[in-house]
C-alpha cells in the first residue's frame, strides 16, 4: 500500500466513522453527522459539509448503497446503508484502526 | 468484485441525467441544513442566527456540493468539455474571424489531403499480390554502364530461375501491350501482358474459373491465353461457357484457358484484355538479345533484399563466362517491386507535395496572424481571468482548444474539399491511369486528422504562450487607457506577413515558370504542317499471313503480303474524297546504328547511333516536311534499285558536319545485323518534332517501306508492322474526322477485315499530348497559386486592417494636429509595401533554392528565369499594396472626435 498523506489518513478515519455508525442501521445524512457529533462530543470536529464527499465517494466504491426516503418529519432524504462490501471493508479497516491505536498506545505508555 | 463496475455504472448515471443528479444533490444537502436549522432554532436561537450557526458548521455550501459533486463526474474530461463549449462560443462570436481561418486552413488541408490521396494510390498503399513485400524486380545493366537499368534477356531470366536459390520463383513479364485480335467479334487492337506460365502463382493469383498455363505452354503456331475479367464481359459478355474459345492473337490461333478476377489487373491500373504465354526457354531466345520482359522474383520467406542482391551477382558473374559475347560486363540489380514500378512516379508527385505544404503554411501563418491580432486584443480578458484565479496552464489550454476546435473544423471542411479536389486532379491529369484507385480511405482521413491537429498546434502554440506571460498590471492598465499593442506582438504579426508573401512567391514563382513553359511549348514550331491531319494507328499481326517464322532461331520474315497491304491501303485512301494526301510512318526506331562505307569502321559498341524510321515516299509531302537538300524518297526507289536514305538537319550537322551529304552510303545495322543492302542518302530534310518538348532533335534516317529487309530478329518485326497513318485533308471543308474515321476503316477493311485501326486523332492533339505533362503542372501549380495568392492577400490585408485599428487612436491625434490625409495615407501604405518587399525578397531567395525541383518540367525557361521571377514579384507587390488601400483609406477617414474617444 502506498504511503498515505494526513489529509488522506483523515479522510479515511471519516469514512471508518460512517461506516461504522451506518452498522446501526439505514440512516440520512443529517443523522450520520449527529451520530457522529454526539458521540465524540466535539473531539472530531469537521465540517459538516464534508460528509457528503465522503458518502457519496463511500457510494461510489459500492461500500453502501443508497435510496429515497422519508424523514421522520416527512420529508425526502436520501438514506444510506450499509453493503457486504462496505461490512467487509469496516471489519478490515477497524482491525487496521486496533493495531494502530494499540501501537501508538504502547509507545505513549512506555 | 465488481466495485469498480458499480463505480462506472454510476458515474454514467449521473453524467447522462445530469440535471436530475444536480437536483438531487440539492434536495439532499437542503434537507441537512433545514434539519440542523430547526435544531438551532429548537434550541432558542433567532431565525438568523440559527441559519448562520447552521452554514458555520456546514461549511462553504457550494464548495462542497461542488466536491461531491466532483466524486461522479470525469473531471478532466469534462473540464475539457466545458473549454470545447466555451471555444465554441467565443469564436462563434466573432463569425469574420471564425469563417477566415477555418476556410484558409480548409483549403490548406483539403489541398494536402488531395494530393496525400493520389501519393496513397500511387506510391503508400501496398501493392495487390499476395505479400507483396517479397516481391523484387531484378534488372540488368548495359555493358560497363553501372547505372542504367534494362529488363533482361529473356533466357538470362530463365537461367536465374534455374540457379538462385533466394527466390522462391523468378517470373518474366511484360508490361500491357497493344497486340491485334480476330476471331468471332471481329478485329480490335487488344491489350496483352506477355508472361512466363509460373507469373499468376508467384504473384498469388487464381482464375476464377478455368485454369492458369501449364509450363511452357507458348507454341509458335498455337497458344493458350487467360482472359481478364472485364475482357470476359466485353467480348463474351461473361458467357460462361467461354473456356475453349478460340481467337487470333496477333496471328497465332489461341484457345481461353482461364478468366482472371477482376482483382488482378495490368502494373499501372490500364485496361488489360489477356495474359498470353511466353515460353522463356524456347530456342527463339538463345541469342540473349531480347530484352523486352521485366523478371519478377519472390524472395523465400526470411529472405533479404541483400541476400538475393548477393546470390545474383553470383549468377550473373557464371552467365558472365558462360556467354561473354552478350554477358560481358553486365551486372544485376534487385530491388523492390514497388520500388521499380513507382519511382518514376515520385518524382513526379512530391513536387506537388512540396506545393501543397506551402499552400498549408500560408494558410497556417495566415490563421496564426489572425490569432495573434485577437489574442492581443484579448489580454484584457485573459488578465482579468488571470486575476480571478484562472491558471497559466488552463488559460494556455484554453486557447490550445480553441485553436484546436479552428483546426479540426479546417480539417472537416477540408475533407468536403478534398473530394473536390481529387475530382479536379483526375480531370486536369486527364490520361491518369489509376485514377479509380485515388480514394478518400482510412489513410487519407488520418493523414487529414494529423495535420489538422498539427496545424491547430503550430497556430495555436504562439499566441498560447503569449497570453501564459501576459502580464497582469501591464494588461490591466493598458485596459483602461488603449494605447498601441505590445511591441513583441505587432513585430511577431509582421513577420507572419512577411512569411506569407515569401511563400506565396515561391508558388507564384513555380506557376509563372510552368506557365511560361507551357507557352513556349505550344509555340515550338514542329517542323511539319499540323493542320488538317489526321492520325491512325494501325499494326499488321505478326503472323498469319503476313510474318513467317524462319525455323531454328529467333527469325521473323515479313511476307510480300506486307508492302502490298500498304500500297494498296496508301492508294485507296488517297483516292478518299477530300483527302489531299496521305503518307505512312513507323514508330521511332531505336537501336539502330550505322558505318559508313569507305570510312574506317569502329568497333561494333563504338557505333555511331542513329534513330530510325521506315516511312512512304508520300509522307514528306503529306506533311510538308521542308526538303533542304537533294531530293525526297520517291516511288521509284524500288526493291530493285539502289536502296536510298533521307537523313535529317541533326544526321548531317553529327555525322556530316564538313562534307556533302548526299552520296555517302551507310550500312544501317539494327541489334546487330547489319541490313543487307548499303543505303545512299538521297536527301536532307528539316528537323521534325513530333514530342515538342524534345530538346535537342534526334539524328534520323528516313527510308522507304518498299525498301526493307524482309528478316527481322527478337522482335524487331514490329518496327515493319506497326505504322501511322497521316492523313491531310483538304483545307476549308470543316471538321470531317468522323467521316474521314468511317472512310479510313472502310479501307483497312476492304484489305483486311481482321485488321484493327486505333488511336484516331487529329495531328495537333498528338501534339497537344505530347506536352500534357508541362501542362498538367502548370494547371495544378496555378490552382495552388492562386490559392495561395488569395491567402496571401487576405494575410496581408488582415495585418493592415489591424494596424489601422490599433492606430486609431493614433491617427486620430496626428488628423486632429493637423497631419494630411496623404501622410496618413503614407503611413499605412509605406508599411504595407515595406512589408510585401521584404516578402518578396525573401521569396526570391526561396525559390531560386526551390524551383529546381520542377527544372524537368521546365522548358524554355531556366528554373531561375530572371522575367519570370520579376513579373511575379512586381505582381506580389501589386497586390501587397492593393491589399493595404482599403485599411488605408479607412485611416484616412479617421475623425479625429471619434477616434480621441475610441476605448
Amino acid at each position: 500500500m502506498k504511503d498515505k498523506n494526513p489529509g488522506e489518513l483523515l479522510r479515511d478515519t471519516l469514512d471508518m466513522l460512517v461506516l461504522k455508525t451506518l452498522t446501526r442501521g439505514p440512516r440520512h445524512g443529517y443523522a450520520i453527522a449527529e451520530f457522529i457529533e454526539e458521540t465524540t462530543g466535539d473531539v472530531l470536529r469537521v465540517e459538516e459539509g464534508a460528509l457528503y464527499p465522503a458518502l457519496h465517494r463511500l457510494e461510489l466504491r459500492g461500500l453502501v448503497a443508497a435510496e429515497w426516503g422519508v424523514s421522520e418529519n416527512n420529508r425526502r432524504a436520501r438514506y444510506y446503508k450499509l453493503t457486504a462490501a462496505g461490512r467487509k471493508q469496516l471489519s478490515e479497516e477497524s482491525a487496521r484502526w486496533d493495531r494502530m491505536t494499540s501501537a501508538v498506545a504502547r509507545i505513549m505508555e512506555a | 468484485m465488481s466495485g469498480w463496475r458499480t463505480t462506472i455504472r454510476l458515474r454514467f448515471r449521473a453524467l447522462i441525467q445530469r440535471r436530475a443528479f444536480d437536483r438531487d444533490l440539492e434536495d439532499e444537502i437542503g434537507f441537512h441544513l433545514a434539519m440542523r436549522e430547526r435544531k438551532q432554532r429548537n434550541s432558542g436561537l433567532g431565525a438568523e442566527d440559527a441559519h448562520y450557526a447552521t452554514i458555520r458548521r456546514f461549511g462553504n455550501v457550494t464548495l462542497w456540493k461542488e466536491d461531491t459533486r466532483e466524486m461522479w463526474t470525469f473531471t478532466t474530461f469534462e473540464t475539457l468539455w466545458q473549454d470545447v463549449c466555451f471555444a465554441v462560443r467565443t469564436l462563434r462570436k466573432s463569425p469574420a474571424f471564425l469563417t477566415v481561418v477555418v476556410f484558409s486552413l480548409a483549403l490548406g488541408i483539403g489541398a494536402n489531403s488531395t494530393i496525400f490521396s493520389v501519393l496513397n494510390a500511387v506510391l503508400y498503399r501496398p501493392l495487390p499480390y499476395r505479400e507483396p513485400g517479397r516481391l523484387m524486380t531484378i534488372e540488368e545493366t548495359e555493358a560497363g554502364r553501372q547505372n542504367s537499368g534494362e529488363p533482361p534477356a529473356i533466357a538470362d531470366g530463365a537461367d536465374w530461375r534455374k540457379q538462385s536459390h533466394v527466390f522462391e520463383d523468378i517470373a518474366l513479364t511484360s508490361f500491357t501491350e497493344p497486340t491485334s485480335l480476330a476471331g468471332d467479334g471481329g478485329a480490335e487492337q487488344a491489350r496483352a501482358q506477355f508472361v512466363t506460365p509460373n507469373f499468376f502463382h508467384l504473384m498469388g493469383a487464381s482464375p476464377m474459373f478455368g485454369r492458369i498455363f501449364t509450363a511452357s505452354e507458348a507454341q509458335d503456331l498455337t497458344q493458350t491465353v487467360v482472359i481478364s475479367s472485364p475482357f470476359w464481359k466485353r467480348r463474351f459478355n461473361g458467357d460462361p461457357k467461354v473456356l475453349g474459345k478460340t481467337f487470333k492473337v496477333s496471328g497465332v490461333l489461341s484457345t481461353v484457358v482461364g478468366v482472371m478476377p477482376p482483382s488482378l489487373g495490368s502494373f499501372y491500373g490500364g485496361p488489360l484484355d489477356m495474359w498470353v504465354p511466353i515460353d522463356a526457354e524456347s530456342a527463339r531466345y538463345s541469342e540473349r538479345k531480347d530484352h523486352w520482359l521485366i523478371a519478377i522474383g519472390r524472395l523465400r520467406p526470411g529472405a533479404t533484399q541483400s541476400q538475393a542482391q548477393i546470390e545474383m551477382n553470383v549468377i550473373a558473374h557464371r552467365l558472365e563466362q558462360a556467354y561473354p559475347a552478350t554477358n560481358k560486363g553486365v551486372r544485376v540489380r534487385v530491388m523492390p517491386l514497388h520500388e521499380a514500378l513507382y519511382e518514376g512516379a515520385g518524382r513526379y508527385l512530391y513536387p506537388l507535395l512540396g506545393a501543397v505544404v506551402c499552400v498549408l503554411m500560408i494558410a497556417c501563418v495566415n490563421a496564426a496572424n489572425l490569432l495573434q491580432a485577437r489574442t492581443e486584443t484579448r489580454r484584457t480578458e485573459f488578465a482579468v481571468r488571470a486575476s480571478l484565479g484562472a491558471g497559466r496552464r488552463r488559460l494556455m489550454r484554453q486557447l490550445l482548444i480553441e485553436s484546436g476546435v479552428l483546426g479540426l473544423a479546417g480539417g472537416m471542411l477540408g475533407i468536403g474539399l478534398t473530394f473536390a479536389g481529387i475530382r479536379l486532379f483526375l480531370a486536369v491529369a486527364m490520361d491518369f491511369t489509376e485514377g479509380d484507385r485515388v480514394t478518400l480511405d482510412i489513410r487519407v482521413l488520418l493523414f487529414t486528422l494529423a495535420v489538422s491537429l498539427a496545424t491547430a498546434l503550430l497556430v495555436g502554440s504562439a499566441p498560447a504562450f503569449q497570453a501564459a506571460r501576459t502580464d497582469l498590471n501591464l494588461a490591466l492598465r493598458e485596459g483602461e487607457r488603449r494605447t498601441t499593442a505590445g511591441k513583441g506582438g505587432r513585430r511577431t504579426r509582421h513577420v507572419l506577413a512577411v512569411a506569407e508573401i515569401a511563400l506565396a512567391m515561391v508558388l507564384l514563382v513555380g506557376a509563372g515558370l510552368m506557365i511560361n513553359s507551357v507557352l513556349r511549348l505550344q509555340q515550338v514550331n514542329p517542323g511539319f504542317d499540323p493542320t488538317h491531319v489526321m492520325n491512325f494507328d494501325l499494326s499488321l499481326s505478326e503472323g498469319e499471313p503476313y510474318v513467317v517464322r524462319v525455323p531454328g532461331g529467333d527469325i521473323e520474315r515479313a511476307t510480300p503480303l506486307v508492302t502490298a497491304f500498304y500500297r494498296r491501303l496508301l492508294d485507296k485512301v488517297a483516292a478518299i474524297p477530300g483527302v489531299e494526301s496521305a503518307g505512312m510512318i513507323t514508330p521511332y526506331g531505336f537501336g539502330y546504328s550505322f558505318s559508313v562505307l569507305g570510312r574506317p569502321a569502329p568497333p561494333p559498341d563504338k557505333m555511331p547511333r542513329t534513330g530510325f524510321r521506315e516511312i512512304s515516299p508520300s509522307l514528306f509531302r503529306a506533311l510538308k516536311i521542308r526538303l533542304k537538300k537533294g531530293r525526297y524518297l520517291s516511288g521509284a526507289d524500288l526493291p530493285g534499285a539502289p536502296w536510298a536514305a533521307v537523313v535529317n538537319e541533326t544526321f548531317v550537322r553529327r555525322y556530316f558536319p564538313h562534307e556533302d551529304p548526299i552520296g555517302q552510303r551507310l550500312v544501317l545495322r539494327f541489334i546487330d545485323l547489319d541490313q543487307k543492302q548499303p543505303r545512299q542518302i538521297v536527301g536532307v530534310v528539316g528537323d521534325v518534332k513530333w514530342y515538342l518538348p524534345e530538346r535537342e532533335p534526334d539524328p534520323i534516317v528516313y527510308t522507304s517501306y518498299l525498301q526493307q529487309d524482309s528478316d527481322y530478329r527478337g522482335g524487331g518485326i514490329l518496327s515493319h508492322l506497326a505504322q501511322t497513318l497521316m492523313v491531310r485533308s483538304v483545307p476549308g471543308l470543316g471538321n470531317r474526322e468522323a467521316d474521314l474515321t468511317k472512310e479510313v476503316k472502310k479501307a483497312v477493311a476492304e484489305l483486311d477485315p481482321d485488321q484493327p485501326v486505333t488511336n484516331m486523332m487529329t495531328m495537333e492533339q498528338s501534339l497537344a499530348r505530347s506536352i500534357g505533362d508541362a501542362q498538367f503542372y502548370a494547371r495544378l501549380l496555378e490552382i495552388f497559386a492562386a490559392i495561395a495568392l488569395l491567402l496571401a492577400a487576405i494575410g496581408i490585408y488582415g495585418s493592415m486592417s489591424y494596424f489601422v485599428t490599433e492606430r486609431t487612436h493614433e491617427i486620430g491625434i496626428r488628423v486632429a494636429l493637423g497631419a494630411q490625409r496623404r501622410s496618413i495615407l503614407g503611413l499605412v501604405a509605406g508599411l504595407g509595401l515595406k512589408l510585401s518587399l521584404m516578402g518578396v525578397a525573401i521569396g526570391v531567395a526561396l525559390a531560386v533554392g526551390l524551383t529546381r525541383v520542377i527544372a524537368q518540367f521546365l522548358f524554355g525557361v531556366t528554373a531561375t528565369d530572371p522575367a519570370t521571377f520579376a513579373e511575379v514579384g512586381l505582381g506580389l507587390l501589386g497586390i501587397g499594396v492593393l491589399a493595404c488601400y482599403i485599411p488605408a483609406r479607412r485611416a484616412t477617414r479617421v475623425d479625429p472626435m471619434v477616434a480621441l474617444r475610441h476605448e
